[in-house]
């Protein structure tokens, strides 16, 4: 970094001495004021010096025909011919392109000087470089505020956790509404990361508030690349990425449970005679993932079109564990009739096929006995022979299972096909007013299959009595929308104003079946011939299983909304949405959300014509309503159920087991929206010229009427619990997004930008009058010994509090001690939960920040993102359970008899095992070169590129990755069952146009 | 605009696809009976072993013949087992609270399909009036059977019949709800039909006579007068045969394992049962609370392991004579075998490796532990196990068809003797010693039982509290037993002391509850 930065520095201030003409000059700034530092530089040669002080310079040209470019951070580069004059006056004038900035607001756009709400837009030059498992990663650590966690690894058939300012619902939908070229809803899975144009977050209540009920959890608009007029373009990009593994638990190998045999801890027994490091072998080392995109785009006068085509082989760190999808996405768009009526329509198809196998048995390394083969004969009753439960080859533990064995008897794959096509129609009735509609369709299902074949373990030892198990399940989602929308704008002297208007239909549907059953004698059908299993006639065998189900919901809306400005200084706009959902009850099946916000452009108020240091200052101001309608439908109406069967006898006493109902729920017809109440006050800015600009945002959040499932009194009531509308979570936070150019001109330029958020999460209620609950226990620490719930959501307490023991040291012979309340120290069993636990640590992290250095010289160009997250604590299960000799004989961690050796005791939870959960990653790292292309190439650009990802990890955590689940209710704990392994991600890639 | 808001469609009512809305139920005789079924599903959630927490699960742990001890690394669970064990358990219990919401929701249910079942006009779906009337008599003895448990456990709880209604009702004394369930048992028991394999696992006759039989042996303690007469008058209802039976003659089963193996709805004996079925999706499944480990599928024979949770109190194991053929039949004791071979099962924790031999006492072997032990200090191997119950082995025809029996003719007999008994002072009749000896000797080899048969003189009430839980061990009986003969808060057992805390014979209303309902009132000597 040290090198580029002094390469640059040197750049700048090398004068190459020429004979001839000597031109001396003043620069300034647009308001007359000396301008230190710009380039000058004498056009089409490598002559050029800088402005001193005083911003005067002298230069040596060529001739009086010779052209000096003036060039400076956040001014407008301009170039003036020497002509006869041996020295010139430069006024510079402001580069106010961030202001002209097109920004998506949901139903319509404005220019980045008009947004008086929190908006971030991301754009395709400043996007990760990469692969990228979830489109969305594209841009983490670029959105203050918005949090994006792959919790489990860089698995290929994993899932990206996405949260925007933190916690909204304890029941509800935790996700922002993601909007795809106008389809609410929108599929990830439908978007290549070549395909994407720009992302727009709309962060705050006002912003999100014309999505009304799908709002509380911000909207994150993706617009998509479209052909350009006139410009017909071939683009191929291509990548190959490998995965490698940076960390894995570290427990006993075969050579350390022999010594430690030999040092009488393990029992001699355990000596199987093998050397098997598990973990390695679950481990795919030649993975390789490749990717190939080709687009064709291009446009007449009046339409254009954009084709994308892409296949992806991506395989997983482990083996048995990779995807494979083609698809394509194309859009064409139309005007006609002068211009008054546009026409634009776009098809997307992802195909993928998953093998869900593999990827899911790194936890066999906490029961594998590491003296175990993976191949071994049947024997169970040889005296000193190897006890083996397994046949057909593979060694079986008793406790635990063989990875491998599953592999070689074990299909478990899914194809999925998901769909979009959207078409919008426009046109413009008078000048001014435009009426369009909207509609898309969205398709995504899939089929999974399954197979146990007659040698799979659990076939052979269980009740399918040593037969095959297929399976196979399906799913059909589909949603429609339709949305009319008509827009008229006008503009009176200083006075414009736009109002918007619109309705909004959507309906969702889900369709799933799924048939299982036993039976097979064979494997040579595996799933392919249901009638083949036994079990549908065979009583001896489990029964088949076969289920269906159905269920959909409509969501309606009317909204509108107006835009208003004077001066093209001072900006209002107000929206309401009156919205309804058929989840909610009877009582409260529509509500309105209304939302207002205001900016006003200072920098443009003539008292501040002299600060021309300052470019732009803008104060937004603005107060939304949204809500959430993710929940679960026919929560408020009475369902009847099976409840299981029933034998109902007949005269000779033979009887007919009859499934029989009753009630599912209490109904809730009161049943409605949670609804957030968000106040965002901002500031954008740009300063010395918009060298340094940026955005401060502050908000405050109260959602109000969360849902979450209430005791009711029973009796009366039917069921324990009722789905109703209750308690309030308020959140606050700060959000500072700042670029800074620090060099930016010449071959060297170099930009950083920083990204930070702080955030505090309150649960601030739980009750009302009728109903109650003191407290949200979650994160179950599970079995041996079932410790119970690691957090403690209190009323009025923060979220992600630990409550557990505090523990005091060990006695004599290693057993816990922990502190009790009444201040004695006390062993495990004399501890009371009720009495002695305490707060004892939070897992939700407070400060977030990432940090992006570009750099580039000539045509190298160079990134390099830091991302971390700060004051939260992470409970280190892994520690806590396999860190303890007693969890023998299934396998322990070194440090159980390295650093915990001391523990002669069951696990217990306690704050021994929290640690400060801190980081910061070298989360990006690319270098790209552009090459230099002759006007006679086939190529009208060539970029090469590399890549590495989640490079280094600086923390104090001791376990493999402090980035552990952090959204949601219960974060902060390390999950000891995925030991899916953390990784580097290194990626070459090439990307032309033709 | 105005076009904009009168477009479009505005129908939000939802459509049900996957399950029934209750406007298009109760439409033909069959749903009415399914709709009535419900509840004797979901009951066996809490009054089976079903692995739920619930009445079964208290019932036992609180008593002196079962314990869920922590083994090792295994079984500590938040201390939940070792509370019930030492009679240490708070409001605050979350087991306690599943048992209340399990056994409520059955009353829901039950009130839910009488409620739904009388709102049906019966001509109109071709019913007579008289068979409307007792489906719902069958409903109303169900509902009063579990007013009758919750009021065993919780004492003093709300008397409610709507759903709904009042919204948080006011807690009704025991003796109110005593007066309650006898009301609707005397009600509606003669309208119910006698027992026949028609009525296997519903409440039959029978079954309302053997709930009157329990109701009235439990009277003292329940209400706070004695009703021995009537405890008696029943139970002779059904060893008369007044009932009915499953083989046209009640009579004793003289095989030991016959009310329970996996044919056990023929047993002659049995009254009501939950007529599990594997082939029927009707799991039968003790194997959470009693099963071993995988390891002990091979001693068995069987495809089902468990949690190795539930053992036997040592002092319960030594109450058997080595003669006692139940001792025998209904345990699993001393070294495990691969089903019919002499090859050792091998332990899975502290004995890994080691063949597996279950001992009579819960302490740290493996550590050279001696004495008595405790709650925290079991092992893989501790304790005898269960075996009463039979699942059959896995070739076996009905294997996992047995039921679980809730009443069966030789708790009538030990209702009648005990009642005659109490009426007679706490001594024995000759009627008593004879029912309890008919129960008792078939046990015993014919040569044994000259010394074993009781007596007027050794038939103690202690002797028949005693030989009471040799007969009903495992099922689920016994808290209620130790409580009506005084034994509950002052009798020693393995490692627990009394605590002469009368208060404990009723459980606290669980925390949550009283922070739902407001007008519920915590039961005398619990926190609030």
């Amino acid at each position: 970094m040290i090198f580029f930065f002094a390469l640059g520095m040197i750049t700048t201030q090398i004068i190459l001495a020429q004979e001839s003409k000597t031109v001396t000059g003043t620069v300034t700034d647009p308001g007359g004021m000396p301008l230190p530092g710009v380039t000058v530089k004498e056009k089409g040669t490598s002559n050029g010096v800088a402005t001193d002080f005083d911003g005067n310079f002298s230069i040596d040209v060529v001739s009086n025909t010779s052209i000096l470019e003036f060039s400076y951070v956040g001014m407008t580069t301009t170039e003036q011919v020497v002509g006869s004059q041996n020295s010139l006056v430069v006024k510079m004038q402001s580069d106010e392109q961030a202001l002209d900035e097109v920004v998506l607001i949901g139903y319509g756009s404005q220019q980045r000087k008009a947004v008086s709400t929190a908006v971030t837009k991301v754009d395709t030059e400043d996007f990760n470089q990469g692969v990228v498992q979830s489109p969305l990663e594209l841009i983490q650590g670029k959105v203050a505020g918005l949090q994006i966690t792959r919790a489990g690894g860089n698995n290929p058939n994993g899932s990206t956790a996405i949260q925007l300012r933190g916690v909204t619902s304890l029941k509800g939908s935790m996700n922002p509404l993601i909007v795809i070229d106008g389809i609410p809803g929108g599929n990830l899975d439908l978007l290549q990361q070549n395909d994407i144009e720009s992302f727009d977050v709309l962060k705050d209540g006002a912003a999100a508030a014309i999505y009304g009920t799908r709002g509380t959890n911000g909207v994150i608009l993706i617009t998509t690349k479209k052909g350009k007029n006139g410009v017909s373009t071939f683009n191929y990009s291509t990548f190959v990425s490998r995965d490698y593994v940076n960390s894995k638990p570290d427990f006993l190998s075969a050579a350390k449970t022999r010594a430690l045999i030999a040092e009488g801890i393990i029992s001699e027994d355990q000596d199987l005679g093998a050397s098997t490091d598990i973990f390695d072998l679950l481990v795919n080392k030649t993975n390789l993932t490749q990717y190939h995109n080709f687009v064709a785009s291009g446009g007449a006068k009046t339409s254009n079109y954009r084709a994308s085509l892409y296949y992806k082989d991506s395989e997983g760190i482990a083996v048995e564990n990779g995807r494979q999808e083609f698809g394509v996405r194309a859009s064409f768009n139309q005007t006609g009739l002068d211009d008054k009526l546009t026409f634009s329509s776009s098809v997307a198809v992802n195909i993928n096929d998953a093998n869900l196998l593999g990827g899911g048995q790194f936890g066999a390394v906490n029961s594998w006995n590491p003296t175990a083969p993976i191949y071994a004969p049947f024997n169970n009753s040889v005296e000193g022979m190897l006890t083996n439960n397994g046949r057909y080859g593979f060694y079986q533990p008793e406790n635990g299972f063989n990875p491998f064995s599953e592999y070689a008897n074990r299909i478990n794959q899914r194809k999925q096909l998901t769909f979009s096509g959207d078409v919008k129609l426009g046109y413009e009735f008078i000048p001014g007013l435009i009426g369009s509609v909207f509609g898309s369709y969205q398709r995504n299902s899939w089929d999974d299959r399954r197979y146990r074949s007659t040698q799979d373990y659990q076939q052979y030892t269980g009740e399918f009595n040593g037969t095959g198990f297929a399976y196979k399940a399906s799913r059909l989602n589909f949603t429609q929308t339709v949305e009319p929308t008509l827009t008229f704008s006008k503009d009176f002297g200083d006075n414009s104003f736009e109002l918007l208007g619109g309705y909004s239909y959507q309906y969702s549907t889900q369709e799933d079946y799924r048939m299982e059953t036993g039976g097979f004698t064979t494997d040579g059908f595996l799933d392919w011939n249901f009638g083949a299993g036994n079990a549908l006639t065979d009583d001896s065998l489990p029964n088949p299983v076969l289920t269906s189900f159905k269920e959909d919901n409509t969501l309606i809306a009317y909204f509108t909304r107006l835009s208003y400005s004077y001066k093209d200084r001072y900006f209002i706009q107000a929206s309401v949405r009156h919205e309804g959902s058929s989840r909610f009850g009877a009582n409260n099946k529509w509500a309105s959300f209304p939302a207002i916000s205001g900016a006003w452009v200072i920098s443009d108020e003539n008292f501040m014509q002299d600060a021309s240091w300052l470019n732009n200052l803008k104060l937004r101001a603005g107060y939304g309503l949204t809500g959430n309608q993710g929940i679960p439908n026919y929560q408020s109406i009475v369902t009847l159920g099976g409840g299981g069967k029933y034998p109902i006898y007949d005269d000779a006493g033979t009887p007919t087991y009859y499934q029989t109902y009753g009630p599912v729920k209490n109904p809730n017809p009161d049943l409605r929206w949670e609804t957030k109440k968000e106040l965002n006050i901002g500031v954008d800015f740009g300063i010395l010229y918009n060298k340094l600009s940026g955005s401060i945002d502050l908000y405050s959040r109260r959602t109000e009427d969360l849902l979450y499932d209430y005791t009711v009194p029973q009796p009366p009531f039917v069921r324990p619990t009722i789905f109703t509308n209750v308690g309030d979570i308020t959140n606050k936070g700060i959000e500072v997004a700042l670029n800074y150019r620090v060099v930016d001109q010449g071959d060297f330029k170099w930009s950083v930008d920083l990204v930070g958020s702080y955030q505090e999460n309150e649960l601030t209620s739980l009750s009302n009058e009728r109903f109650s609950v003191a407290e949200l226990p979650g994160g179950n620490l599970g079995n041996p010994g079932n410790l119970g719930n690691a957090i403690l959501n209190t009323e009025g307490g923060p979220i992600g509090n630990f409550y557990g023991k505090r523990f005091a040291g060990f006695t004599v012979d290693g057993k816990w001690l922990f502190h009790k309340a009444d201040g004695t120290i006390a062993r495990a069993d004399d501890m009371s939960p009720r009495e002695d636990n305490a707060i004892i640590g939070n897992g939700l992290p407070k400060y977030f920040a990432s940090f992006t250095n570009t750099f580039r010289y000539k045509n190298f160009d160079l990134t390099v993102l830091l991302r971390g997250k700060f004051k939260y604590d992470i409970l280190n299960t892994v520690d806590m359970f396999y860190g303890n000799k007693k969890l023998l004989p299934g396998n322990i961690l070194n440090s159980a008899v390295g650093k915990y050796n001391m523990i002669d005791e069951s696990p217990q939870y306690s704050d021994y095992y929290l640690e400060n959960g801190d980081f910061v990653k070298l989360d990006n790292l690319t270098l790209g070169y552009n090459f230099s292309l002759p006007d006679n190439s086939l190529f009208s650009a060539l970029r090469i590129f590399g890549s590495a990802r989640n490079l280094a990890t600086f923390t104090g955590y001791t376990g493999r990755d402090p980035e552990v689940e952090d959204t949601g209710l219960n974060p902060g704990i390390d999950d000891r069952n995925n030991f899916y392994p953390r990784t580097i991600t290194v990626t070459a890639g090439v990307n032309v146009n033709f | 605009m105005g076009l904009l808001l009168t477009i479009g469609c505005t129908d939000l009512e939802e459509t049900t696809y996957s399950e029934l809305s209750e406007s298009n139920f109760y439409k033909t005789e069959l749903e009415l009976i399914q709709a009535t079924l419900r509840p004797f599903t979901h009951m066996q959630a809490w009054l089976s072993w079903s692995g739920e927490s619930g009445y079964y699960y208290h019932n036992e742990l609180s008593a002196d013949q079962t314990a869920w001890p922590q083994k090792g690394r295994h079984g500590y669970d938040s201390g939940d087992h070792i509370r019930q064990h030492y009679h240490t358990w708070t409001s605050q219990e979350s087991r306690l609270n599943s048992a209340w919401e399990l056994m409520w929701t059955g009353v829901g249910f039950v009130n839910n399909s009488i409620e739904s079942i009388q709102a049906v006009d019966a001509a109109s779906i071709g019913v007579t009036q008289e068979r409307l009337e007792s489906i719902i008599a069958e409903s109303k003895v169900l509902r009063a059977y579990h007013y009758m448990k919750i009021m065993d456990m919780w004492g003093n709880v709300p008397i409610i019949t709507t759903v709904g209604e009042p919204a948080e009702p006011a807690t009704n004394s025991r003796e109110e709800v005593f007066a309650f369930v006898e009301k609707e048992l005397l009600e509606n028991v003669e309208k119910l039909q006698p027992l026949s394999p028609q009525l296997l696992g519903r409440v039959s006759r029978a079954v309302g006579y053997a709930i009157l039989s329990e109701f009235y042996l439990n009277a003292e303690v329940w209400s706070g007068t004695p009703r021995w007469e009537e405890s008696i008058k029943y139970s002779d209802k059904i060893i008369d045969g007044e009932g009915g039976s499953l083989t046209g003659n009640i009579a004793l089963d003289q095989d030991p394992l016959g009310p329970f193996d996996n044919t056990n709805e023929e047993s002659p004996e049995n009254i009501f049962q939950f007529p599990y079925s594997r082939i029927n999706d009707f799991g039968y499944n003790w194997s959470g609370l009693y099963m071993g480990f995988t390891n002990m599928q091979e001693a068995l024979d069987v495809t089902y392991s468990g949690n190795n949770a539930f053992v036997v109190v040592p002092t319960a194991f030594n109450a058997y004579k080595e003669n006692d053929i139940r001792k025998k039949e209904w345990f699993l004791f001393g070294p495990q075998y691969i089903f019919g071979t002499d090859t050792p099962i091998l332990g899975t924790e502290e004995y890994r490796g080691k063949p597996f031999v279950y001992v009579n006492n819960i302490r740290r072997n493996s550590e050279g532990q001696t004495g008595v032990g405790s709650m925290t200090e079991g092992e893989e191997n501790s304790g005898a196990r269960f075996n009463k119950y039979r699942s059959g082995r896995q070739d076996d025809d009905n294997y996992l068809e047995g039921d679980f029996v809730i009443y069966r003719l030789t708790e009538i007999y030990f209702n009648k003797a005990e009642a005659l008994m109490r009426l007679n002072n706490g001594n024995a009749t000759p009627e008593a010693v004879n029912l309890i000896n008919e129960s008792k000797m078939r046990y015993f080899t014919e040569e044994d039982w000259t010394n074993e048969a009781y007596t007027t003189s050794t038939l103690t009430m202690n002797e028949l509290l005693a030989e009471r839980g040799r007969e009903f061990i495992f099922e689920g009986k016994r808290r209620t037993d130790l409580i009506r003969f005084g034994a509950f808060t002052t009798n020693s057992w393995w490692d627990h002391q009394p605590s002469g805390n009368p208060d404990l014979t009723i459980y606290p209303i669980p925390f949550r509850q009283l922070q739902a309902n407001p007008n519920l009132v915590q039961n005398p000597g619990y926190d609030e």
